[in-house]
């Protein structure tokens, strides 16, 4: 899966989470741009892309993502890492 | 009070408690809530919409959901984040009702489990269900 599947499939969790099927995310998008997007829905979100990517973050991973293009890289190195592991 | 760390739950783990509604609770909520509709206050009204009695309400039967997970499961350290919740037959004063929770599913990284919960009566029909996120 290449990064703009992934970045397609993360704006349809946005899309989903924030109940909003108009949502469109760049990789500068932030808590800031998105009026409910809580430390809450902070949590949903990386839930939902751990189900969907079928990956496991780390507290690490995830305390100082800063925006949408931050969150897609770490899906992609985790992906890699999974299939890493795989081999 | 139970008090399970987040390491103690498994997908499994599963709390149960009763709980008789009393005609005192139902003034109580209507006092709190300012919720006066007459289905819940008038047993000859709730009976003209084809009910047996006054219907308890469905957000006080629900409550109980915010016991099970302060109280019971994971109890104590519980931060409820989450609840939604289907009202599937109506609830009456007198019926005691048995509220059961078993988690489902665990995110490490956040901490919070999924809780699959359901109220039964008496006669054990199930009059809610909900699905409760909690972090721990």
């Amino acid at each position: 899966m290449n990064r703009e599947k992934i970045f397609l499939t993360v704006n349809e969790i946005f899309r989903e989470i924030f109940d909003d099927p108009e949502l469109s995310v760049t990789d500068k998008t932030d808590a800031n741009d998105i009026e409910d997007w809580d430390s809450l829905e902070q949590i949903n979100l990386l839930v939902a892309m751990e189900k969907k990517f079928l990956i496991k973050f780390s507290v690490d991973d995830v305390e100082n993502l800063q925006n949408v293009g931050e969150t897609v890289d770490l899906i992609i190195r985790k992906i890699e890492e999974k299939g890493d592991e795989q081999l | 009070m139970n008090s399970y760390s987040y390491e103690e739950l498994s997908v499994g783990t599963t709390e149960t408690f009763e709980v008789e509604v009393t005609d005192e609770m139902l003034r109580a909520f209507c006092e709190m809530s300012g919720d006066v509709n007459p289905l819940h206050t008038d047993a000859d009204f709730a009976k003209s919409r084809g009910f047996d009695s006054k219907v308890v309400y469905g957000m006080l039967t629900s409550s109980f959901y915010s016991t099970l997970v302060g109280v019971y499961l994971p109890g104590e350290r519980c931060i409820l984040q989450e609840i939604s919740i289907k009202f599937r037959k109506p609830v009456y004063v007198g019926d005691v009702i048995r509220v059961t929770g078993r988690v489902i599913e665990k995110t490490d990284f956040v901490k919070r489990v999924v809780i699959k919960a359901f109220a039964e009566n008496q006669t054990g029909v199930k009059v809610n269900t909900a699905t409760i996120s909690v972090g721990l």
